[in-house]
């Protein structure tokens, strides 16, 4: 018999009422890209793997506070596991420096696989919307906004690894993160 | 910067986890006081968290699941437990700690039948202290190895007694330290209040030192001060300067010592009077006889103020 087909903010509001079924299905199409996420943010496996344990588990246990209304289940999700993997960098000393030699031009976003199966279509169509409103960007204020966001490291650390004036750094990130908004709300 | 770019550029990297703590707690003061700041600080969050659909999805360890399943029941997350494929209801979670407690019961039942199988097969063993043990690749019998052991404890029960009564030293010196410590503090702070410093400046109605200048920094409490003068005439060979306390309870005044002065006819001296000044000090010079006399007998050239 087909199981229901239940949408990622369903399944974490059931999650959040204790179904863990649901919780199941959640982290069958949450992991991988968040583990994705957090392999590129802290450069290594181990610690990835632990803190995509630790987030799940933090994830059950707050699942009953998060609001449809107010945001989608995946970006609820990242906000989760960013925090908590940027916590671990600042543990770890790791924010106040490069821990590799990335440069801002080998840090770039992948665009999102064309292969739709199943739950993945809804993920990917997102993705291509993002991809193309990033876009939409001048060139420098997409590399800047794609580097801070995996590497999670300080505008101080940003501007000094990349050689770029401070002011640079945060009015780049200020105005290329608010058009994103606007583009992803359908404004031009 | 206009505040609500200075916001704006907050909140933007703040969805990027770019903040320093300062400018952290600054975000947080003003979005508990501002609606837009917190629904800006939040959009822009959201906005961010999008940029993880394109992330390329890499497939997590095959035990994952189960770590996240121990590390719930390590912590005693409520209702903790992922799925295996079946939803486990109430009765079924009793059932699981049920086997779970029965489980750990017939482990230790069995760990215990284990100790009390080698207890017995050392019971029914002959008793012979002189069977060897190994050691370090050297033989010795069962006393030896035990008097070795009990020796080595006792050296380490002396050590630490030796240790805690060393602590005990210390503390003590250190108690002793700080007590003193404290004690002349408050004796300073206590002389510091009662200390009662007192600046004149004294100049001379005779013609021959109206340039001439003299000034006394005068602490009554320790009956001392200093002296400077500066453009005094020079005094004959056979005379000195001598400084004077008048002490307004003394009949006469205080000797303070003779001032020799230099050839620019300047110097700066301490001095000390030969007796306590009590009331309130007026100061004075004179020439004296050289080295000085117990009771004046010169012309007073500076009196003050």
């Amino acid at each position: 018999m087909s199981q229901p087909e239940f949408s990622e903010e369903d399944l974490l509001q059931r999650a959040g009422r204790g179904d863990a079924r649901a919780f199941d299905q959640l982290y069958d199409r949450m992991a991988p890209r968040l583990f994705g996420l957090l392999r590129q943010m802290l450069h290594d496996e181990r610690e990835a793997e632990d803190i995509l344990q630790d987030g799940f588990v933090l994830l059950w246990e707050r699942a009953s506070t998060f609001d449809a209304d107010r945001s989608k289940a995946f970006t609820w999700a990242v906000m989760l596991f960013r925090h908590k993997a940027i916590d671990r960098m600042r543990m770890l000393g790791r924010r106040n420096r490069l821990v590799d030699s990335a440069v801002l031009e080998q840090t770039i976003l992948a665009a999102p696989s064309h292969v739709s199966v199943d739950e993945e279509v809804q993920a990917n169509e997102r993705g291509l919307v993002v991809h193309e409103a990033l876009n939409e960007l001048p060139k420098e204020q997409r590399q800047l906004i794609e580097f801070a966001f995996l590497k999670g490291l300080t505008h101080h650390v940003i501007a000094e690894s990349l050689g770029i004036p401070l002011g640079t750094v945060k009015t780049n990130i200020r105005r290329g993160l608010l058009r994103l908004r606007d583009l992803l709300k359908g404004g031009a | 910067m206009m505040d609500e770019e200075r916001f704006e550029e907050l909140a933007a990297m703040n969805a990027l986890g770019m903040l320093e703590n300062d400018e952290k707690r600054a975000l947080d003061g003003a979005i508990a006081r501002d609606k837009e700041v917190r629904a800006l600080t939040l959009e822009l969050e959201q906005v961010t968290a999008e940029l993880a659909y394109l992330i390329q999805p890499v497939e997590p360890p095959a035990n994952m699941k189960k770590r996240i399943r121990a590390k719930m029941r390590a912590k005693g997350v409520k209702g903790a437990g992922i799925s295996r494929g079946v939803v486990i209801g109430g009765t079924g979670w009793a059932l699981a700690a049920g086997l779970a407690v029965a489980s750990v019961w017939l482990w230790q039942e069995r760990a215990g039948m284990t100790q009390q199988l080698a207890a017995a097969s050392r019971a029914m063993a002959p008793v012979n202290t002189a069977t060897p043990v190994v050691d370090d690749g050297k033989t010795r019998t069962l006393e030896e190895e035990l008097k070795k052991r009990r020796d080595e404890f006792e050296a380490q029960k002396r050590a630490l007694a030796a240790e805690i009564e060393s602590l005990h030293k210390q503390e003590t010196d250190s108690k002793a330290q700080t007590a003193k410590l404290t004690a002349e503090v408050a004796a300073l702070k206590l002389q510091e209040q009662q200390s009662q410093l007192q600046i004149a400046t004294l100049q001379s109605k005779v013609w021959e030192y109206r340039k001439s200048e003299m000034l006394v920094v005068w602490d009554q409490k320790r009956s001392q001060g200093v002296v400077v003068l500066d453009k005094m005439p020079k005094v004959q060979s056979d005379q000195d300067y001598q400084l004077w306390v008048v002490d307004p309870s003394k009949p006469d005044p205080v000797s303070a010592g003779v001032v020799t002065v230099d050839a620019k006819g300047s110097v700066t001296a301490n001095f000390k009077t030969v007796e306590a000044v009590t009331g309130e000090a007026k100061f004075a010079l004179s020439i004296e006889k050289k080295g000085g006399v117990p009771k004046s007998e010169g012309q007073l050239l500076m009196v003050g103020p």
